[in-house]
């Protein structure tokens, strides 16, 4: 009686696999796509157009689904001069509503906490000056505040328990903990060798850090130093670095398994993908498709890290599948060019 | 046992939760039905009420202004260090309360604050006419000013008077009825004012109307002149004179209509007899205008494309190059970084003949310096993320070689760039532009810089002619920027700012100066760019917006005086040259005008279109989808750059229309000739 159990838990679980849905925006096309995959095939449901400047470059960049999963949200980098962020509905993907925020507004997480949305505000344009966090209300989305942090900042990444923001100042190479209740910086540090540190931005950090995510269940946040190739881990307890992990080429966008895991790294000058067994300290190393390797998100179950690679000049952007354990990319799909933000939306069985 | 507690646990806090979520709760608040006075500060507490009136306290309260951030949400601003609410600017404002609760769920309330004016000190009432005469209605200005010194003007004053020689109606508009003093008394806010008006009698004894035209085309800009004699036959000087017209169309269908001004010009956009009058209190003269078409239209003949099937088209220059051929380059939009150089030595056979490719998504602007061996290239979308310029040798067309990449500064994407002698102007992350010396082409060095200056600048075009930058500046208009003219002792290292017009919509993003050859007026042409509507890649897309014509004759004064707006299509790029306008109207082609003469109103409207050009074809990257870009007539021909099917020419004939093909229907109406 129980094999027949077992058999036919079995044949349910061939019969109706998972299916995993996630949106990458492609920076240089002005487009959404809405893509699933089912375990073995990766395929594009939906390609959506967005911005409003037909013969303008909007720059979608960054993505985030709230945690409902009724809406997502995109960063545009580009306006005049103000980037902004755009609100839609998951089940229509048409827009609801947009609210300006700062220069080339990039990465962005809504905490579970506040249900306000951070974005960061990049602005690479070339003035190294510091730039902000900008602090969202997504029900009215109203920009409540522009928090000053350093310069380039990128990587808006949100405590588990949703009450602190992360994000690293690439030019000026600062980690800022930002408290998502009192909408203060709270604690900043110094990334580069040697803690030297410089609000106004004169001083060009070595580690570049592009990307900084904390750990699901640990005490600890882990940044892509982008120029100093390597993983830098922090305690934040301590307010510390404790490792710093080598990596290939330009890590860039890192994502960290829900069971704690797997950190998974982009490695953007070196169109590959690291992924790391964290406790046991285990690098592989899978190559992408195609050139520039940008974004990354980890599916819940930990199973998949789902990829976008930019490519360059008139090639399409990429999605790579890779089987975590396996280390391996499974499936590919070509999106729109210079593919870069990328957001899971869900998993129905 | 452990199993069984950690179920019992798992259930009551899902239960709790549940619980929890299907309380309905409402933010309360002090913030409700708040009135504040300018400079006052409230602490606002909230809380959490459900349905029973059961208080659940927030773990925080973050207070915002719906407004956002910037300088239009400072009439009410949040102190979060103390808590408190300041109230800077009278108005009705909305505060928004956020209660964080304790188990994390958000719970928001909008709740509007009125902030009081502060009371009135003083009301004024001034006549805006030198003189007020018998049966004439009586032009007011109202003004409140209050003790906090904001002014507010045309508020609704109580009005009344006790003299019998003026009238109020309910509306305040005042009428003097015979001559003689009036007071005319106001109140508000508790404040009294009084005015005291000299009604005259009309000394006009006798009208003359003067024109310059009795028979005019369409968008003649006529000059009307009253003049007013007493009994004695001497003319009264500074007549407050009202002008007005009425008529009938040609076409029973249609209005006879026009614009007529205060100081007696008038334009008539109909053909049709017109009638235009001049008053002053009872007394008025008329004078009868014939309007005839403006019969400008001619034969518009497409002579040569150069079709782009891969990509769509961006901008494109015509040049004359060294050897003393023509050639034209065109730059690509959201594609791979190319950009195309062209033979259109025979604009009826235009010939592909090289192209450069850089890492690049979208070449969006192309240039070519005046001796035709340099061009610059825009960069948007580069895998580096620096973007930039990229200097050409272009000097032999047939084999154009890259001489430097710049992006300092640059690294946001370039939109536009300009060449003037030996000086790049490149746009900067759409905020400002920098100047860029390429003296040595190999070696180009920043050497000045101009923004606006303004919280929010943002830029979208630059054009330099005669030392003269124009810069459009979106919301900020036009700027002219003195950067080697002389006129404000500027140069490329010194850029000066010397004038500036802006407008309402705040669309402003291309320029182009215009020197009237035949009024020697100086206008600026300041064009939008809006898409109402959004982007819709699976259909044609809905554009607006339309040309500004501003008289900068006086440049400290400068007056928006003509538009040229084509219904249901937006102004792109365009090209001016011998009182002709050439513009791309996106999907409505491009259009050529004729802004002869005086200008005056709605110039579409004024029959002054003499052809036009739809640039789509078949055989293009989106077939048959005209999207025309931009325009520039080279040595008699039209060349223009289409976004779906890249380049084309032709000619404008100096033929009228052939009708052999018009429809029978067509309402062909008169004209002079």
């Amino acid at each position: 009686m129980s094999r027949f159990v077992l058999f036919l838990l079995f044949a349910v679980s061939v019969g109706y696999g998972q299916e995993y849905y996630f949106y990458a925006a492609a920076e240089s096309d002005d487009t959404v796509s809405l893509i699933s995959f089912d375990g073995e095939t990766i395929t594009e449901e939906e390609r959506i157009p967005v911005g409003i400047m037909k013969t303008e470059i909007e720059g979608p960049h960054g993505l985030t689904v709230d945690p409902s999963g009724e809406y997502w949200y995109l960063s545009l980098a580009h306006g005049n001069p103000y980037g902004s962020v755009v609100k839609y509905s998951t089940a229509t993907n048409r827009p609801i509503d947009k609210t300006t925020l700062g220069m080339f507004p990039a990465s962005m997480q809504i905490s579970s906490l506040t249900g306000l949305l951070y974005c960061v505000n990049f602005n690479l344009h070339g003035e190294m000056k510091p730039s902000s966090v900008s602090v969202v209300d997504p029900e009215t989305m109203t920009e409540i505040k522009q928090i000053q942090t350093g310069v380039m900042p990128h990587g808006s990444r949100i405590s588990p328990n949703g009450r602190f923001q992360y994000s690293v100042a690439m030019m000026s190479g600062e980690l800022f903990e930002v408290d998502a209740l009192t909408l203060e910086v709270n604690r900043t540090l110094s990334l580069d060798k040697g803690g030297k540190m410089n609000h106004k931005g004169m001083h060009h950090s070595p580690v570049k850090p592009t990307w900084v995510t904390p750990h699901p269940t640990q005490p600890k946040v882990y940044v892509a130093g982008n120029g100093s190739n390597e993983i830098i881990e922090i305690d934040t307890d301590l307010w510390e670095i404790t490792d710093r992990i080598d990596t290939g080429k330009g890590p860039y966008n890192i994502d960290i398994s829900s069971n704690g895991k797997f950190l998974v790294a982009t490695l953007k000058g070196d169109a590959k993908t690291l992924v790391w067994e964290i406790d046991k300290k285990k690098q592989s190393v899978v190559a992408n498709n195609s050139s520039v390797t940008h974004g990354v998100v980890i599916s819940p179950d930990s199973k998949f890290a789902f990829v976008t690679v930019e490519g360059v000049g008139g090639e399409p952007g990429l999605v790579d599948v890779i089987d975590i354990k396996k280390a391996k990319v499974v499936s590919s799909l070509k999106i729109g060019k210079q593919a870069g933000g990328i957001a899971f939306w869900k998993i129905e069985e | 046992m452990k199993k069984f507690t950690f179920y019992l646990i798992v259930s009551a806090l899902l239960l709790s939760s549940s619980t929890m979520l299907s309380q309905e709760l409402v933010v309360k608040s002090n913030l409700e039905g708040l009135t504040m006075s300018v400079g006052e500060t409230f602490k606002p507490t909230s809380f959490a009420e459900n349905l029973k009136g059961e208080k659940t306290l927030c773990q925080a309260v973050i207070y915002y202004n719906k407004k956002g951030v910037f300088s239009t949400a400072k009439a009410v601003t949040v102190n979060r260090d103390e808590g408190t609410i300041r109230a800077n600017e009278p108005g009705t404002h909305e505060i928004v309360a956020l209660c964080i609760g304790q188990q994390g769920q958000r719970l928001s309330r909008t709740f509007p604050v009125q902030v009081d004016f502060p009371k009135a000190k003083e009301i004024k009432i001034t006549l805006s006419t030198s003189k007020v005469y018998e049966e004439s209605y009586i032009p007011l200005d109202f003004e409140v000013v209050d003790e906090m010194n904001f002014i507010r003007k045309n508020e609704f004053f109580q009005l009344s008077t006790d003299s019998n020689n003026i009238e109020i109606d309910a509306f305040n508009n005042v009428k003097a009825i015979s001559p003689g003093k009036a007071v005319l008394s106001a109140s508000f806010d508790d404040i009294s004012t009084s005015l005291t008006i000299n009604v005259l009698e009309n000394p006009v004894d006798k009208l003359e109307l003067k024109a310059g035209l009795d028979v005019a085309r369409t968008g003649d800009v006529v000059n009307y002149q009253a003049i007013g004699y007493d009994k004695e036959g001497k003319i009264i000087e500074d007549l407050p004179f009202s002008y007005t017209f009425s008529g009938k169309a040609v076409d029973k269908s249609n209005t006879a209509s026009g614009l007529i001004m205060s100081d007696g010009k008038f334009v008539a956009e109909v053909i049709g007899e017109y009638l235009i009058s001049a008053s002053i209190g009872s007394r008025s003269v008329s004078r009868p205008l014939k309007v005839v078409g403006r019969g400008v239209e001619r034969e518009v003949l497409k002579v040569g494309k150069g079709v782009v099937t891969d990509k769509h088209t961006s901008d494109f220059w015509v040049f004359e190059g060294v050897d003393g051929r023509d050639y034209a380059v065109t730059g690509t939009w959201g594609a791979d970084g190319t950009s195309f150089f062209w033979d259109v030595t025979d604009p009826a056979d235009i010939k592909k003949i090289d192209s450069v490719k850089v890492d690049a998504r979208t070449v969006n602007d192309v240039k070519v310096s005046q001796d035709g061996r340099i061009s610059v290239i825009s960069r948007e979308g580069a895998s580096d993320r620096k973007n930039g310029i990229i200097i050409l040798d272009v000097s032999n067309p047939y084999d154009v070689k890259i001489l430097s990449e710049y992006t300092k500064n640059l690294t946001g994407g370039v939109h536009n760039v300009f060449i003037d002698n030996d000086h790049v102007y490149a746009l900067s992350g759409s905020q400002k532009y920098y100047v860029i010396n390429i003296k040595d082409p190999k070696n180009p060095v920043e050497v000045g810089m101009f923004e606006v200056g303004k919280e929010g600048q943002s830029i979208h075009d630059v054009w330099i002619e005669d030392g003269i930058a124009y810069s459009s500046n979106w919301r900020d208009g036009v700027y002219l920027v003195d950067v080697g003219n002389g006129i404000a002792d500027g140069s490329p290292s010194n850029p000066v700012a010397f004038a500036n017009y802006d407008y309402a919509t705040g669309a402003h993003h291309a320029t182009f100066p215009f020197k009237s050859k035949s009024t020697g007026k100086f206008y600026t042409v300041l064009g939008d760019e809006i898409f109402p509507d959004g982007v819709d890649e699976n259909n044609p897309n809905i554009t607006a917006g339309f040309l500004h014509f501003v008289d900068f004759s006086d440049l400290d004064n400068p007056v928006e005086v003509a538009k040229y707006e084509l219904p249901g299509q937006g102004s792109h790029n365009y090209w001016i040259e011998d009182d002709i306008l050439y513009v791309a109207m996106y999907g409505g082609g491009v259009r050529i005008v004729d802004i002869s003469g005086d200008l005056l109103g709605d110039l579409y409207r004024q029959g002054r279109e003499i052809g036009y050009i739809m640039t789509g074809t078949s055989n293009a990257y989106i077939p048959n989808a005209t999207m025309s870009w931009g325009a520039q007539l080279y040595k008699g021909y039209v060349f223009y750059s289409d976004w779906n099917s890249g380049l084309g020419s032709s000619k404008v004939s100096e033929l009228k229309p052939d009708n052999s093909k018009a429809n029978q229907y067509i309402n062909k109406t008169p004209i002079i000739d």
